[in-house]
């Protein structure tokens, strides 16, 4: 079929503005980091909660090479009228939540917005990607190098910040920008660290995307958020 | 004699203590934020409960903020359709009442 210059004017604006989503996704997903994190882990040698920002998470990791225990998969109970298959993001405990039935969740550990990034509401999976491309933000090009080379989109793999899987998330039938995905800093599980988007370590986000179906309900509880969807 | 009464003195000085300290968390539960908010299953019981108080779809009420009253309790702010409204929820699960706030 011979493509119209009405019909090539709409596939440019079309690509132009996927091209744009994906950028400011790009750019909402990975802004400067800080590491303003108000979590507390419990230490069983000193019996006292203490902070657990990004330099001990860091180190707790490298010590370990795992999360702490109450950051990792595992089944929880969970009482909900919300369906089988429903997604539920405790942005302020760092806690992902996929609903199970027999009032049980499973739960994961996540990474969340830094202050001023979070954002909460009601949105759904628009869809889905394993070993996501990356397309860096302009002003991220300018300045890095290793960005600059990656301009036209860093092909999925395991040095891919988007880590193995992602979840588009949508409000109707409009991409959020953000994303439910992997990552290659999985020790930043547990903090607020994102510019909104949500991210798990990379067997997590496998395993969470091969239990879902896209359109899922994805609720969204943050206390304090900047932003609020689908509400 | 003396030296009995000692050890014993210390005995139940040392099980008073024991007594006073509080038992360690479960590993899973080794986590928290200096937020003491809700537990998220509480807030969306919550959530539903004033869907119903305020006949709106349960998809557009949304907890906004929580916090711990105290030991069994919660209090959960919610937003209904650009109504709010507060709830209280206990550990049970249990909604004890849920009012419009002006």
């Amino acid at each position: 079929m011979k493509t119209t210059p009405d019909r090539k004017a709409s596939s440019f604006m079309t690509r132009t503005r996927k091209l744009g989503l994906v950028v400011l996704a790009a750019a909402v997903c990975f802004g400067p980091p800080a590491a303003l994190a108000q979590t507390q882990i419990y230490d069983a040698r000193t019996k006292k909660w203490v902070n657990y920002d990004k330099k001990k998470a860091r180190q707790y990791y490298a010590r370990n090479n795992q999360l702490p225990e109450a950051f990792r998969r595992q089944v929880v109970p969970f009482r909900t009228a919300e369906k089988p298959g429903t997604i539920i993001i405790d942005g302020n405990q760092h806690f992902l939540y996929l609903v199970q039935p027999g009032g049980q969740a499973i739960r994961y550990g996540i990474g969340v917005g830094r202050e001023g990034f979070g954002w909460a509401g009601i949105v759904r999976v628009g869809r889905t990607a394993e070993w996501p491309t990356w397309t860096p933000p302009p002003e991220m090009v300018a300045r890095d190098p290793n960005a600059a080379k990656w301009a036209a989109g860093m092909p999925g793999g395991p040095d891919n910040p988007l880590g193995a899987r992602a979840l588009y998330l949508y409000e109707g039938d409009q991409d959020t920008i953000y994303r439910i995905h992997g990552t290659v800093e999985p020790w930043t599980i547990g903090l607020d660290v994102s510019s909104g988007c949500i991210r798990m370590n990379n067997d997590d986000v496998t395993d969470l995307h091969s239990r879902i179906e896209v359109g899922a309900k994805v609720i969204v509880l943050m206390q304090g958020a900047a932003l609020y969807k689908g509400v | 004699m003396r030296s009995k009464s000692l050890v014993l003195a210390a005995g139940i000085g040392l099980a008073f203590l024991g007594g006073c300290q509080s038992a360690p968390p479960k590993p899973e539960e080794m986590a928290r934020t200096s937020l003491q908010t809700a537990p998220a299953d509480l807030q969306l019981i919550c959530a539903n409960a004033a869907a119903g108080t305020a006949q709106v779809d349960s998809s557009k009420v949304l907890p906004t903020s929580s916090r711990q009253l105290d030991a069994t309790s919660y209090s959960v702010d919610l937003d209904a359709g650009g109504r709010k409204f507060n709830c209280i929820v206990d550990t049970n699960g249990s909604v004890k009442s849920v009012q419009p706030v002006a």
